[in-house]
């Protein structure tokens, strides 16, 4: 999106912006409500101006910035020496731009020494990350320019709701509408799912936590009417006898009866999954984010290999990233187990490598540390967490089991939030550091092509915050870092080339002067979700993009990033009880889901400020069938009462046939008595971290007070 | 002793040997049993030999009638890798029978002579299909020899016998209305054989399905090429000169002529091997809520040759109907739940047996005195779950019928009678469209769903069997399901309604009011719209209606606001 500054260079902050789409090949000019309305976030009387310390008394009072940083420092150094560095914890954000989730790593492993960082992306795009490094050897969210998909046929999309979340993207959508090809699996009929009406496609609506059945159904179709696509499952990927052994089991009325999907409806879409004219497979949250996410993921990413899609022109398999820089956040090094480049920090070559970039041993680098949920889990316990720095996240309203972790932040010793407003999380803080909005700081961010895009500054910081890498910079000097951590965005993505140079998401030939050229003379941008063109020829900038080389468009053309260069089938299946109907529901019990709504953003911090967004979705509301309402007594618009052995969330009740009727839906951007996290439970995918965040259960019941006390925001 | 202990005592022999486990029969139970076991084969902690009768390793039974028509290759209906097996260590004997099982020395004696030593015996025997009397068919079960031209459907022998007669589009007849025959019925009438099927009843499915609901069915099925012969007896089959299949003679005296019969009459239990042994048997194997054969720990059975009625007369779970349903499903149950049993079985076994931890424990403790907070992620295993004990699930399994072009759902009680007065809090609600081809009926105690028809309603069946298996409450406006087939399902959210407060641009929200106004004041593009509403900025989904609009604002000015639309001048 571009920002057009009128009055600029009025020290004064007198100017006022103006947010447009600008004609880019992710967006086609368009824009979302939280896009046009977000430079009312610049002048937001809400801001953070200068640093906060929290006082005996529970108050926020300002101090100065270089009182804080030496509190910071007295803080950090008093917690290593009584228990260790490790009980000094950081946790980061997708939504930082490249070069602060860079620093923040460094800063966490040589600056605190700690092994304990993790991010917000783990509730994000783990499921996803783990399932295609597993089948590909390598994450990018789409490994093809997002615009591709205009031109296929066909489009599965598994649990995504774009219509909703990045209405810019339906537009790609577009000629698989035309094509009657535009096939959407969501337990809920949700905008996106409705964009398949009128002959333009099919809404398979199964039943919550079955998609891995019907994956698996669709796939089983695929092999046993021979729609496989031989030639190149044998050349281009390993493990299909058991693949084909593993989904046999699962033919179509089996599989119906677990989702409640026709068998007819799953043959179909099978077959037309297989006809030519292009075919792509997209998963979202809706599919990922489970406790077996990265086995659904894991099945999508089969399906799309046994059709022949992945790796090939015009087709392929893809995920949809989430936030702002939900790939490039998880790239350089914010994840526990991971440095800069998507290099595995437990690979002797990968150390050394960003050893001998950051100029210390390798030993001083420290171990894996523990994936997010495990992380908030150890906020305050003994051999815990117990001084925790928060960079571009809400936990407190973001994390599963919210409540919990409320109580974890409120058991630190030392809480540090880096905001621009009081969030819930920044309320609980000792330290609240007031830092740049995304129209205020220079650096690049990775769209979900995996495409470098520079976001440029474009209004000037208000006086009394601060830039994250300046904050980084001074408290390394504090605390007497090794290496050195440079506070000026470009000489940080100088070092963050060096340190991805040779691996998987390797920066090392992309630069900012290349990056500039790409952005319109004159014209001055900046980036939340999808940014730039180049009337003057710039290369669009796809990674892996090694030096002296032209980038990488369309990855795994020749080759998947397998030393063998093939693609990894590997056999999932749900769990054998959830294949039972073992879920009693005779208890009275419903099934949520959580969820995000087109007005708001992720914890609501920023949008739940934002007048034009709360005209529309001002509080927490819960998603009821009618006819289940009917059954509990409850009217539109009623207060009721969702809870279960974790919380209570009290809100009001929006009937509507969109959800399934053993079903209620919930948005997470709500705080207080809304926050639909407190409901959430800490279970998590065994191999990504991924919490549990569609299938929990809950009772809904109608509550009859005053209606002063419904509390949404 | 009881079995526990003799249990443990083959375990503390574990720490020096590893457990012997024979498997007899390699179908779809055996193969995911050992599929299961599989970690347990890895670690040498047991040593397996399976002995299949077939010389196919497990495939796929259910999808033998789509070999059959040709829509699937044998191959693809494989469920297991011998070669694989081999590998772990695993013994692999195929096309072998087994003579007897000999009790007292826990071995099981082969065809050829070999004597398999076993700790532990798994019977996975499976069933056979039923031979109906008739005349010029040999009814022995266990020494069949037909005439050429009839086939059971059974194993990829009998599916390569109707793939030659499906492959020249044939005629084939099939005797038996149950589901099997008539998905094999429905599967070659698609692939453009001509079918014929005779049947007991007035309708097909006659012992699952209600009156009404076998009505529509018979109908719909004969919408699809398939020929019915209800309410017949078959009584004989004539033969060509050669003794191939001719016909089949039916009791009143017609011929149903074709050019291969397929007995679809039912299938029974394979009991000999364990009756020769002496275990006692009842419709199927007996064994306990550990699978165990009654009197005998060493042995167990799963899938359609075990019957799951412990000894105690006392015991509700038993209470009910306990044979085998033949259906796929509770066999798949038991084999997981077996292996499962066994690999937590061994594992606790082992740490009893040298007396230490493990060595996956004191990782798991060195990591923990760094990570304290890392959780083990351990699948909760039924040892340590309250399931130590298998219970057949109390629901009736449903049938739903597998074809493409029908779709069919029958499970539980369906023949409740809609009209009767119920004492026991049964309801029975009807949805009958016989010209359609569309039939539902939910027979409901309390609300919870005892049993349920469905035919030409496919969401709704499918939404039905989650019901039924889940246990939930109905609603109490029942035809809400019935609207899930209806074309409003599929409708699209945006409403095309000329209220000026109806949202037209969901992205921006927008309503067409505004947009309205904004053609009043001189917008006549959808771009013009879109600059001065934010309308269409998203998505973009809505420019049409934009477009129509602005259109119907210039042939129909609407008056806003005091204002004439083109002025006062």
């Amino acid at each position: 999106m571009t920002l057009t500054v009128s009055g600029a260079g009025s020290a004064s902050g007198s100017h006022s912006v103006e947010v447009r789409g600008r004609d880019f090949p992710t967006n086609k000019g368009g824009l979302c409500r939280k896009g046009w309305t977000s430079a009312e976030l610049l002048k937001h009387p809400d801001r953070v101006l200068e640093p906060l310390l929290k006082n005996d008394d529970g108050e926020h009072r300002p101090i100065s910035w270089d009182r804080a940083l030496r509190l910071i420092r007295d803080r950090v150094l008093s917690t290593r020496e009584r228990y260790g560095a490790d009980a000094v914890g950081v946790f980061g954000g997708g939504g930082l731009t490249n070069e602060k989730a860079y620093l923040l790593g460094k800063f966490a492993r040589l600056a605190l020494g700690t092994s304990r960082i993790d991010y917000n992306g783990r509730f994000c795009m783990s499921s996803a990350a783990a399932a295609g490094n597993r089948a590909f050897g390598l994450d990018r969210g789409l490994p093809f320019p997002l615009a591709d998909l205009g031109s296929a046929r066909t489009i599965l999309m598994l649990g995504s709701n774009t219509a909703d979340t990045m209405p810019p993207f339906v537009q790609h959508l577009q000629g698989a509408r035309d094509a009657g090809g535009l096939i959407v699996v969501d337990p809920r009929r949700s905008a996106t799912a409705a964009l398949t009406s009128e002959g333009r496609g099919r809404h398979l609506q199964p039943s919550p936590k079955t998609d891995l059945a019907l994956l698996l159904g669709i796939t089983h179709v695929v092999i046993m009417d021979g729609l496989v696509s031989e030639s190149y499952v044998r050349e281009r990927t390993s493990g299909y006898d058991a693949i084909a052994r593993s989904v046999n089991t699962w033919w179509p009325e089996r599989v119906a009866a677990v989702t409640g999907v026709p068998a007819n409806l799953i043959r179909e879409t099978a077959h037309r999954l297989a006809e030519p004219g292009g075919t792509y497979i997209l998963t979202g949250r809706g599919v990922e984010q489970h406790a077996n996410g990265t086995d659904t993921a894991t099945a999508a990413i089969n399906l799309a290999l046994l059709l022949g899609l992945p790796g090939t022109t015009g087709s392929g398999y893809g995920t949809l990233t989430g936030q702002g820089n939900g790939q490039g956040g998880r790239e350089h090094g914010q994840k526990a187990d991971q440095l800069p480049g998507y290099r595995k920090i437990t690979d002797p070559a990968a150390r050394k490598h960003v050893a001998g970039v950051w100029g210390v041993p390798e030993s001083s680098i420290p171990g894996p540390g523990l994936p997010a949920v495990e992380l908030l889990a150890s906020l305050g316990q003994p051999g815990g967490v117990r001084c925790l720095f928060v960079h571009g996240a809400n936990v407190a309203v973001s994390a599963p089991n919210a409540s919990s972790v409320l109580a974890g932040l409120r058991s630190l010793d030392f809480l540090v939030v880096c905001d621009f407003f009081l969030s819930e999380t920044a309320a609980e803080a000792d330290l609240v550091l007031p830092v740049l909005q995304w129209a205020e700081e220079e650096g690049t961010m990775t769209n979900l092509e995996g495409r470098i895009l520079r976001r440029r500054a474009a209004v000037a910081p208000p006086p009394g915050a601060r830039s994250e890498l300046w904050i980084m910079a001074r408290l390394a000097e504090l605390l007497e870092a090794p290496s050195s951590f440079p506070d000026d965005p470009e000489a940080v993505f100088t070092e963050l080339r060096a340190a991805s140079a040779g691996g998987l998401a390797d920066y090392s030939g992309v630069d900012y002067a290349m990056l500039d050229k790409e952005l319109l003379a004159g014209e001055v941008l900046a980036g939340e979700v999808l940014d730039g063109e180049f009337p003057d020829g710039g290369a669009a900038a796809y990674w892996p993009y090694p030096a002296g080389s032209g980038g990488t468009p369309r990855l795994f053309l020749d080759r998947f990033a397998h030393a063998d260069g093939r693609a990894v089938l590997h056999p999932v299946a749900p769990p054998s009880s959830s294949v039972s109907a073992s879920v009693a529901a005779s208890d009275g019990m419903l099934t949520l889901a959580t969820g995000r709504l087109l007005e708001h953003y992720q914890s609501g911090t920023q949008t739940r400020r934002v007048d034009g967004l709360l005209a529309t979705s001002s509080e927490q509301v819960l998603q009821i069938h009618p006819v289940t309402a009917a059954g509990l007594g409850i009217m539109d618009g009623a207060g009721v009462e969702v809870s279960n052995e974790r919380g209570t969330v009290l809100t009001v009740a929006g009937l509507s046939t969109a959800v399934r009727p053993d079903t209620v839906f919930l948005s997470f951007h709500f705080a207080g008595a809304g926050s639909a996290n407190v409901l959430t439970s800490s279970e998590t995918d065994p191999v990504s971290g991924m919490p549990e965040f569609k299938t929990t259960r809950v009772s809904v019941r109608v509550r009859r007070p005053a209606r002063s006390e419904v509390v949404g925001v | 002793m009881s079995s526990v202990s003799a249990g443990r005592d083959v375990f503390t022999e574990r720490a020096v040997a590893p457990l012997r486990v024979v498997v007899v029969g390699f179908g779809p139970v055996a193969a995911r049993f050992i599929d299961v076991l599989e970690p347990s084969l890895a670690s040498g902690a047991v040593q397996l030999t399976v002995v299949g009768a077939e010389t196919d390793a497990a495939y796929n039974r259910v999808l033998v009638a789509d070999v059959g028509v040709g829509r699937t290759s044998p191959s693809a209906i494989g469920l297991s890798d011998p070669a694989r097996l081999v590998s772990l260590g695993a013994d692999v004997l195929l096309g072998i029978g087994v003579r007897r099982i000999d009790r007292a020395r826990q071995q099981v004696l082969l065809d050829d002579g070999t004597a398999l030593p076993y700790d532990r015996l798994v019977l996975a025997t499976g069933a056979r299909p039923v031979i109906p009397y008739l005349a010029g068919l040999n009814p022995d079960p266990l020494h069949p020899a037909w005439p050429s031209g009839v086939t059971a459907l059974r194993d990829l022998a009998d599916a390569r016998v109707l793939r030659t007669v499906v492959e020249r589009r044939g005629d084939v007849v099939i005797l038996g209305g149950g589901i099997l025959g008539l998905e094999a019925a429905l599967a070659a009438a698609e692939e453009g054989a001509r079918v014929t099927v005779v049947h007991h009843g007035d309708y097909p499915l006659a012992r699952n399905i209600d009156d009404g609901g076998g009505r529509v069915l018979a109908s719909v099925l004969r919408s699809q090429g398939v020929r019915l012969v209800s309410g017949a007896k078959a009584v004989g089959l004539e033969h060509s000169g050669g003794g191939a299949f001719t016909a089949l003679r039916l009791d009143d005296g017609p011929l149903v002529s074709g050019d291969l019969l397929v007995l679809s009459c039912g299938v029974r239990p394979r009991l000999e091997l364990a009756e020769g042994a002496g275990l006692p048997v009842a419709s199927g194997i007996l064994v306990g809520h550990s699978l165990q054969a009654h009197h005998d720990e060493h042995i167990y059975a799963i899938g359609d040759c075990a019957e799951v009625r412990c000894v105690s007369p006392s015991c509700e779970d038993c209470s009910g109907n306990t044979a085998p349903s033949g259906l796929i499903g509770p066999g798949w149950k038991q084999a997981e739940w077996l292996a499962e049993s066994f690999i937590a079985e061994l594992a606790s076994g082992a740490r009893a047996g040298d007396g230490l931890e493990t060595p996956a424990t004191v990782t798991c403790a060195g990591t923990e005195s760094a990570n304290p907070y890392v959780k083990a992620t351990a699948a909760p295993s039924p040892a340590s779950a309250d399931s130590h004990r298998y219970v057949e699930a109390a629901l009736p399994p449903v049938l739903m019928l597998k074809a493409r072009g029908l779709d069919a759902v029958v499970a539980g009680d369906a023949a409740a009678d809609p009209w009767a007065a119920h004492e026991d809090g049964t309801a029975v609600a009807l949805w009958a469209d016989p010209q359609q081809g569309s039939y539902a009926k939910m027979i409901t105690r309390h609300g919870v769903l005892q049993g349920l028809v469905c035919v030409g309603m496919p969401r709704a069946g499918a939404e039905l069997v989650l019901l039924f298996e889940s246990g939930a409450v109905l609603p109490s406006d029942r035809s809400s399901l019935l609207r899930l087939d209806g074309a409003e399902a599929e409708a699209s959210l945006s409403s095309s309604a000329s209220d000026p407060s109806t949202i037209v641009c969901r992205c921006a929200g927008v309503s067409r009011g505004s947009i309205e106004q904004a053609a009043v004041v001189g917008c006549s593009s959808v771009a013009e719209v879109s600059a001065s509403t934010r309308a269409g900025t998203g998505c973009g989904g809505c420019h049409n209606d934009i477009r129509t609009i602005i259109e119907q604002h210039f042939q129909h000015p609407v008056e806003l606001a005091g204002h004439t639309p083109y002025g006062d001048s």
